[in-house]
C-alpha cells in the first residue's frame, strides 16, 4: 500500500511509462538470474554416486524455481514492451538522477562506509559516533529543506553521536555479553 | 473445552508476575513508540528486538515480542491521524478518516475511537485464536508431507496474490525470489551444499533475522529518507475517552472487520495493510452513510482499526499450528521461537500446549495496555512524533547493524542485511511486495524437503500429491488463484459470472 506522498515521488505509479520501462530492465535482470540458476541446478551433483532417487535431487527444487522464474520474466518482459510507454525512458533516467535519488545514494554512501569500512577498522563505538554524527550533519545542514546552520546542529549531531555510541556498545558489551566487532 | 478454559486460566496467572507484567507495560509502550514514528514498522521492530529478548527466558522473550508486535500495529494509527501518515504500512487506511476527524477539530475523539476499536479488533481476533488453533493443530496432525508441501506453496502464491492485488505478477515474483534465497545452503534431505559458491559461511544458508532487519530496516530507512516532505502535527484539545454509545454505536462494523481482519491474519503472509483495507472496504460497502468515508467517517475509522488489529491474533493461528507465518511480523515471531526452542507447527499443541494459551494472555494483556496507555499517554506520545527523522534514522541504521551481528556474532550477517537492505529498497520502488519474499526466505526449506521427500516415499511417483483429498483441495485452489489472476482468464470468468447475474435480476423483479 503506498502512502499518498509516495506516489508523487516514486519511480511512478503502477503504470506509469517509467514504471514500464524499469520493468523491463528488472524482467532481464530476473530472466539472467533465472538462466544463471537454471544452469546451476541442471549441472548440480545429483549424487548418482550415492544411488538416490533421482528425481530426489538437490537440484530439482531450484531448477522449478528458477524455470518459473524465466516464465514470469518473460511475462513482465513481454507486458512491457507491449504497453505504450511515451518518455518512458527519459523519465525513469529523470527519476534516477533527482533529488530524493540523490539522498538515497548519500545514505548508502553513508551506511556503507560506516559497516564495510569503518566497522572493524576503528573500534564499534568510535564508528557508531562517526557515523552518527555524520549522517545527522549531511541531513540537517546540507541536504535538508531548509537548511539548517552548522551551529544550530552540530551540538545535537555531537550529542546524539555519543549517547548512540555509548549506549550501543554499554547494553551490548555489558548487559548481552556480545563481542562487537 | 474444558481443558482449554484450564489452560487459557494457567496462560493468564503465568503472566501474573511482577517480572511478566513490567515487561508487557514497556514492551507495549516501545511498541506503540515504534508503531508511531514513522518509518519504524511492526516487523522492523519484532526483528531488531530478536537481539535484545535474546537472553531472556523463552516465555518472557515471546512474551515482549508479541506486546511490539501488537503495540506497534496500534501506535501506527497516532500517527495517521495527526500528521495523515501511516506510522506502519497497516494504518493506511486509517489515514482516509482518521485525518479528516482530527482536521475537523476531533482529533482526541479519533484517537479515541482508533484505540478501542484496536482493542476490539485484537479481542475478536483472540477469541478465534483460542477457539480455531487447537481444532487446526488437530486438523493439521493429519497432514502429511505432500499436504506440507503444497500449503507452503499454497503461502507463497496466495501471498503473491494478496499483497500485490493490482499486479499478482510481481507478487508472484518476489514470492519465487524468496524461495530461491531458501535454496542456498545446506539442503536438508541428503546435505548437499547449494549454490555456496565456496563461501563457508553460506553454508548454513541465509539467516531470517538479518535478511528481515535489511528488508525492512535499511531498505525502510532508504526509502524515508528519500523523501523531503515535512508533515505538520494537528493537534486538538478535546476529549480521548470515547463515550459508550460512540463506540457501540457501529457495533456491527466492529464485529464484520474482526471478522474480516482474523480471516485475513489466518491467509498465510497476508498481513495488517490488507486486513484494514479489506474490512474498510466492506463497511464502506454496507455503511448507510458511504458518503461519509473518506471525509471523517467515524465508521470508517472504526473499520480500519479494528480490522488492522484482529489480523494480530489472527496471523497467530496458521503460525502456531502449521508454522506457516500469517503476516511478515509473524515469520520474524517463528524464527525467534525456534531461538528459544519453541518449535510452532502441528505438535505444538501436543508437546506444549500451554504456548498457544499463553500467547492468547500475553494478547489479552497487550491489549489492557494498550487502552490504558492510548486513552492517557496522548500528550507524551506527541512529542515523540517530533523527533526528527534525520537524527532518528542514522540511531535506527546502527540499531540494524548492532541487530544482524549479535545472535550469530558473524560479519557476514552484517553483508546479508546490506544486501536485502538495497535489494528490499530497489523491488519495493519498483512494487514488488516484501511479505511474499518473507514468507518464501521461510517456507522454501519446508516446500523443498517435503516435495522431494513425498517423491522419495513414493519412490518417484508424485500421484499421492493429486488423490490424496486434502492435497487435491489445496493443489485445485492454487491453480484457481493463478487462474483468476491471469486477466483474460478472471475477465471471461467474471463476464460469465455477470451474465448469470442479469438473467437472475428479471427473474427477482
Amino acid at each position: 500500500m503506498t502512502t499518498p506522498d509516495d506516489a508523487d515521488q516514486t519511480a511512478g505509479d503502477e503504470h506509469s511509462p517509467a514504471m514500464i520501462r524499469a520493468d523491463l530492465l528488472a524482467a532481464l535482470a530476473l530472466i539472467i538470474l533465472a538462466v544463471a540458476m537454471l544452469y546451476g541446478s541442471w549441472t548440480m551433483d545429483r549424487l548418482e554416486l550415492r544411488r538416490i532417487q533421482p528425481l530426489t535431487a538437490p537440484g530439482l527444487v531450484p531448477g522449478l524455481l528458477s524455470a518459473a522464474l524465466l516464465v514470469c520474466g518473460l511475462i513482465l518482459a513481454i507486458r512491457s514492451m507491449r504497453l505504450p510507454a511515451p518518455g518512458g525512458w527519459t523519465s525513469l533516467g529523470a527519476a534516477i538522477t533527482s533529488g530524493p535519488a540523490r539522498r538515497v545514494g548519500v545514505v548508502l554512501l553513508l551506511a556503507l562506509t560506516y559497516t564495510l569500512g569503518l566497522v572493524g577498522l576503528l573500534p564499534f563505538w568510535l564508528a557508531t559516533g562517526l557515523f552518527v554524527f555524520a549522517f545527522i550533519l549531511v541531513f540537517e545542514t546540507w541536504l535538508a529543506e531548509p537548511r539548517r546552520s552548522l551551529l544550530q546542529s552540530a551540538p545535537w549531531a555531537i550529542g546524539i553521536a555519543v549517547a548512540t555510541a555509548a549506549i550501543v556498545t554499554f547494553v551490548f558489551e555489558r548487559a548481552f555479553l556480545v563481542r562487537l566487532p | 473445552m474444558l481443558d482449554g478454559l484450564g489452560l487459557l486460566l494457567g496462560g493468564i496467572t503465568h503472566f501474573l508476575t511482577p517480572l511478566s507484567l513490567f515487561n508487557i507495560a514497556w514492551a507495549t509502550l516501545l511498541g506503540i513508540v515504534i508503531g508511531a514514528l514513522p518509518g519504524l514498522t511492526a516487523t522492523m521492530g519484532v526483528a531488531l528486538l530478536v537481539t535484545l529478548t535474546y537472553k531472556m527466558a523463552p516465555d518472557q522473550a515471546i512474551l515482549c515480542l508479541m506486546c511490539i508486535y501488537s503495540g506497534a500495529i496500534y501506535g501506527g494509527s497516532r500517527t495517521a491521524i495527526l500528521l495523515a501518515i501511516p506510522g506502519t504500512p497497516a494504518s493506511a487506511a486509517t489515514t482516509l478518516d482518521g485525518h479528516p476527524l482530527a482536521l475537523q477539530g476531533k482529533a482526541g475523539l479519533a484517537m479515541g475511537l482508533a484505540t478501542t476499536s484496536s482493542a476490539l479488533g485484537t479481542i475478536i481476533g483472540i477469541i478465534a485464536l483460542a477457539l480455531i488453533a487447537p481444532l487446526l493443530a488437530e486438523a493439521a496432525l493429519k497432514f502429511g508431507t505432500y499436504e506440507f508441501f503444497w500449503l507452503a506453496l499454497f503461502g507463497v502464491v496466495i501471498s503473491g496474490q494478496l499483497t500485490a492485488m493490482d499486479d499478482p505478477l510481481k507478487g508472484y515474483i518476489a514470492g519465487i525470489l524468496g524461495l530461491m534465497v531458501a535454496m542456498v545452503g545446506m539442503e536438508t534431505l541428503h546435505a548437499h551444499q547449494r549454490f555456496t559458491f565456496g563461501i563457508s559461511a553460506l553454508g548454513g544458508g541465509v539467516d531470517l533475522i538479518p535478511a528481515m532487519v535489511g528488508a525492512f530496516g535499511l531498505a525502510e530507512i532508504l526509502g524515508v529518507m528519500k523523501r523531503t516532505v515535512h508533515a505538520r502535527i494537528v493537534s486538538s484539545g478535546d476529549r480521548v475517552v470515547p463515550k459508550f454509545n460512540e463506540i457501540l454505536k457501529y457495533w456491527r462494523t466492529t464485529l464484520r472487520s474482526g471478522i474480516i481482519g482474523t480471516f485475513v491474519g489466518i491467509v498465510p503472509g497476508v498481513g495488517e495493510d490488507v486486513g484494514a483495507w479489506a474490512s474498510y472496504a466492506a463497511a464502506k460497502r454496507s455503511s448507510k452513510e458511504a458518503n461519509l468515508f473518506g471525509k471523517g467517517s467515524q465508521e470508517g475509522l472504526i473499520a480500519a482499526e479494528t480490522g488492522n488489529s484482529a489480523v494480530v491474533p489472527g496471523a497467530m493461528i496458521p503460525t502456531l499450528t502449521l508454522a506457516l507465518p500469517g503476516s511478515a511480523a509473524a515469520a520474524v515471531l517463528i524464527a525467534a521461537m525456534f531461538i528459544h526452542g519453541i518449535r510452532p507447527g502441528p505438535l505444538l499443541m501436543t508437546e506444549s500446549p500451554e504456548v498457544l494459551y499463553q500467547i492468547v494472555a500475553v494478547l489479552l494483556f497487550s491489549t489492557l495496555a494498550i487502552l490504558i496507555f492510548g486513552l492517557t499517554l496522548t500528550k507524551p506520545l506527541l512529542t515523540v512524533l517530533a523527533v526528527p527523522r534525520e537524527r532518528l534514522m542514522a540511531v535506527v541504521y546502527v540499531l540494524c547493524v548492532v541487530g544482524s551481528f549479535a545472535i550469530t556474532q558473524r560479519m557476514f550477517d552484517i553483508y546479508v542485511m546490506v544486501f536485502f537492505g538495497i535489494a528490499g529498497f530497489i523491488l519495493r520502488e519498483m512494487k514488488f511486495p516484501m511479505a511474499p519474499l518473507v514468507l518464501g526466505i521461510i517456507l522454501g526449506d519446508l516446500l523443498d524437503l517435503n516435495l522431494r521427500r513425498g517423491l522419495m516415499l513414493t519412490n518417484g511417483d508424485p500421484t499421492p500429491f493429486f488423490t490424496r483429498p486434502i492435497s487435491a483441495v489445496i493443489c485445485l485452489i492454487i491453480v484457481f488463484t493463478i487462474l483468476m489472476s491471469i486477466p483474460a482468464v478472471s475477465k471471461r470468468v467474471k463476464a460469465v459470472l455477470g451474465r448469470g447475474k442479469k438473467e437472475e435480476i428479471p427473474k427477482q423483479a
